[in-house]
């Protein structure tokens, strides 16, 4: 197994290569120039092009990539071209409230959307099914910028039991950092919720009909016991799959829901960057989702091999 | 009576009906039988006739979204199973009457190791530790004779050969000493070999343990093998009952003897011209169940039917002691013989 690890870690050098690559070329093939947006709107060509030789870009972008390639292999995500401050340390501040959006979100969709696709698919085609699917469909369907804003007005205008918005760090205290959470990660985690659960119930009905789970019933265990380790164990691989697609998901999800709650994370910078055509920050962003990404799909795949004896790597 | 002779298990006219698309189908329609303490009881017939349905209804396995026990009664130790609450029925099932299933392959859980699967059951019913669950899942494994058992019992199903699964199941099935054990085609999916084995084992066990076994099969070999008396089913009914002796020296029933003509036969010569006599099968197929049949199931492939058979059902009728027979023209087909 450890073999194993080591080895998928190393695969995904290759990975990271590619991404780094693509990323590098496309923000500048991207319309836009940092050098004009820092030069201003009535700067003359001279001074967009000084601007622009102050911050290298106005040599091949070969030799850019090169040198931000070399800088990388350091360690070294560059500076900001708007701040100067380090990439690194920049996306480092970021980090721990999109970290803490999505567990949290991770959290609550996987607490509803289990026990909802559990019991659905123990009560199939009866009435608790139909309104757990009925749910799971509305859920799938809302936007998240809709729920988001309707969650807000019940909860924190209305009745005034949660923040409106904004982030406290977990330094700051574990309620006021988990209060800032809630709102955010239910109207984030309800889509995500609607997947695993109909997912859930599909692959547990697919169980529900083995042999297996017959001989459980002939052994006159308990309902729990038949449902929740003969039945959800075996119909786990799909389900976490899913989970791990859904952080993907999840990612693109944050940045509107940082946006709408005004969570100061990488959601936020990524969008801040993008608009300013920051390429350092942009590069270094890319970069770390795709190896989050990259390492969510490994921890599944080594999911795997824990819920199912007959996977070994 | 003394309580000895007093049936362990009591199945009066029993009704299990299934809903489908086409109708409902009378998957099992009257059926009755009794089967002793430590007794072995074949249940015979061909697929679909009913004899693993009449097994599920009897642990009231019948999934109830498609089917159902309409009527009749099953008695075990005298207390009524039809309509028992589930909870009473899971403290029943696996403790005191228990069951194997025809495919060892898929019957045991992928994902559980082999001590889980034993211990669960003992914990369950006998409300020991875990770890002495699983100290009578090694015990267990051992009595069904499985090599350096306490190894075994972390590994999982997919590690075991066929007829270790099912000895495996075996374990499972008599780890609490059951009162019986439903075995429903417990060798059909083995090679000839390894079923000899699994009948002794399950034979030699009864013995030991003093469970009776109701013993599910197609196969007449088996029965001879293994039971002491035979149920022969037909489309949902029991058409003759008898102990192996008598069915086999004296098959009162049109559908048995046909049965008895269809096994292929070793110890015929072959003619000068190197024929053998053609296996004999029975004519005609089975009746749809979805359609009421009023008289006898099995008249429409008899020889010997009349319009009496095809209007009333026969009941089944004691010919000779212990061998009953659901028959109209029984003195006909005896002569017959």
């Amino acid at each position: 197994m450890t073999a194993y690890i080591v080895r998928r870690l190393f695969a995904t050098l290759p990975v990271m290569a590619v991404v780094a690559v693509f990323v590098f070329f496309l923000v500048r093939f991207a319309p836009g120039d940092p050098a004009a947006i820092i030069a201003g709107e009535d700067a003359t060509a001279d001074a967009i092009a000084a601007v622009r030789a102050k911050l290298g870009l106005d040599r091949p972008m070969l030799e850019q990539f090169v040198i931000w390639t070399l800088h990388l292999l350091q360690g070294d995500l560059g500076v900001s071209i708007f701040s100067d401050l380090p990439v690194s340390r920049l996306i480092e501040q970021r980090l721990e409230p999109t970290v803490a959006l999505t567990f949290s979100t991770l959290f609550v969709a996987v607490a509803l959307a289990i026990p909802i696709g559990v019991i659905a698919a123990w009560k199939a085609r009866k009435l608790v099914d139909r309104l757990a699917m009925a749910f799971a469909v509305l859920g799938f369907a809302m936007p998240v910028f809709v729920l988001a804003y309707v969650l807000i007005w019940l909860f924190s205008v209305k009745w005034g039991v949660l923040p409106v918005q904004g982030y406290s760090p977990i330094s700051q205290g574990l309620w006021p950092f988990l209060e800032k959470l809630i709102l955010p990660s239910v109207a984030l985690g309800v889509t995500y919720m609607a997947l695993i659960a109909r997912i859930t119930r599909a692959s547990m009905l697919e169980v529900l009909a083995q042999d297996y789970i017959r001989t459980a019933n002939s052994k006159g265990l308990a309902t729990d016991r038949v449902l929740l380790l003969h039945a959800l164990k075996n119909a786990a691989v799909p389900i976490v799959t899913v989970i791990g697609i859904g952080i993907a998901l999840l990612i693109s999800g944050v940045v509107i829901t940082e946006t709408v709650f005004n969570i100061p994370g990488l959601g936020r910078l990524t969008v801040d960057a993008v608009l300013k055509r920051d390429y350092p920050i942009v590069q270094g962003l890319i970069l770390v989702f795709a190896a989050g990404k990259v390492l969510v799909n490994l921890a599944i795949d080594i999911s795997y091999a824990f819920l199912d004896p007959r996977i070994r790597y | 009576m003394s309580v000895d002779a007093v049936p362990v298990l009591q199945v009066r006219d029993l009704r299990t009906y299934f809903n489908t698309l086409d109708g409902v189908v009378r998957a099992v329609d009257g059926v009755t039988f009794d089967v002793g303490r430590g007794e072995t009881l074949g249940i015979v017939g061909e697929s679909g006739c009913g004899k693993s349905v009449t097994a599920l209804s009897i642990l009231r396995l019948i999934p109830p979204e498609t089917g159902r026990i309409v009527g009749g009664s099953i008695r075990f130790d005298g207390r009524e199973l039809v309509g028992l609450d589930e909870a009473e029925m899971k403290s029943l099932r696996g403790h005191r009457i228990s069951m194997i299933f025809q495919e060892p392959m898929t019957s045991l859980n992928p994902v559980l190791t082999v001590g889980t699967q034993i211990a669960e059951n003992v914990v369950r019913h006998l409300g020991v530790s875990w770890r002495q669950g699983l100290d009578r899942a090694r015990e267990m494994l051992e009595l069904v004779r499985i090599a350096d058992a306490a190894r075994r019992l972390d590994e999982y199903p997919h590690q075991l050969s066929g007829g270790m699964r099912q000895r495996v199941m075996i374990a499972i099935a008599l780890s609490c000493e059951p009162r019986v054990l439903i075995a429903d085609e417990p060798t059909t999916a083995l090679d000839v070999t390894i079923q000899a084995q699994i009948l002794d084992l399950m034979l030699e066990l009864k013995e030991k343990l003093g469970t009776a076994i109701v013993l599910i099969t197609h196969d007449l070999g088996v029965i001879a093998e293994t039971a002491e008396r035979v149920v022969v089913m037909y489309a949902g009914r029991k058409v003759e009952e008898a102990s192996v002796s008598s069915l086999f020296a004296q098959p009162m029933h049109p559908y048995t003897r046909g049965l008895m003509r269809a096994i292929p036969r070793l110890d015929i010569e072959a003619d000068t011209a190197g024929r053998r006599p053609r296996l004999q099968e029975i004519p005609g197929l089975v009746p749809i169940l979805t359609r009421p049949i009023p008289g006898c199931a099995f008249a429409d492939r008899c020889g010997f039917a009349t319009d009496r058979c095809r209007a009333e059902r026969p009941p089944s009728v004691e010919v000779r002691p212990g061998h009953e027979v659901a028959c109209w023209e029984t003195a006909r087909v005896a002569e017959a013989a």
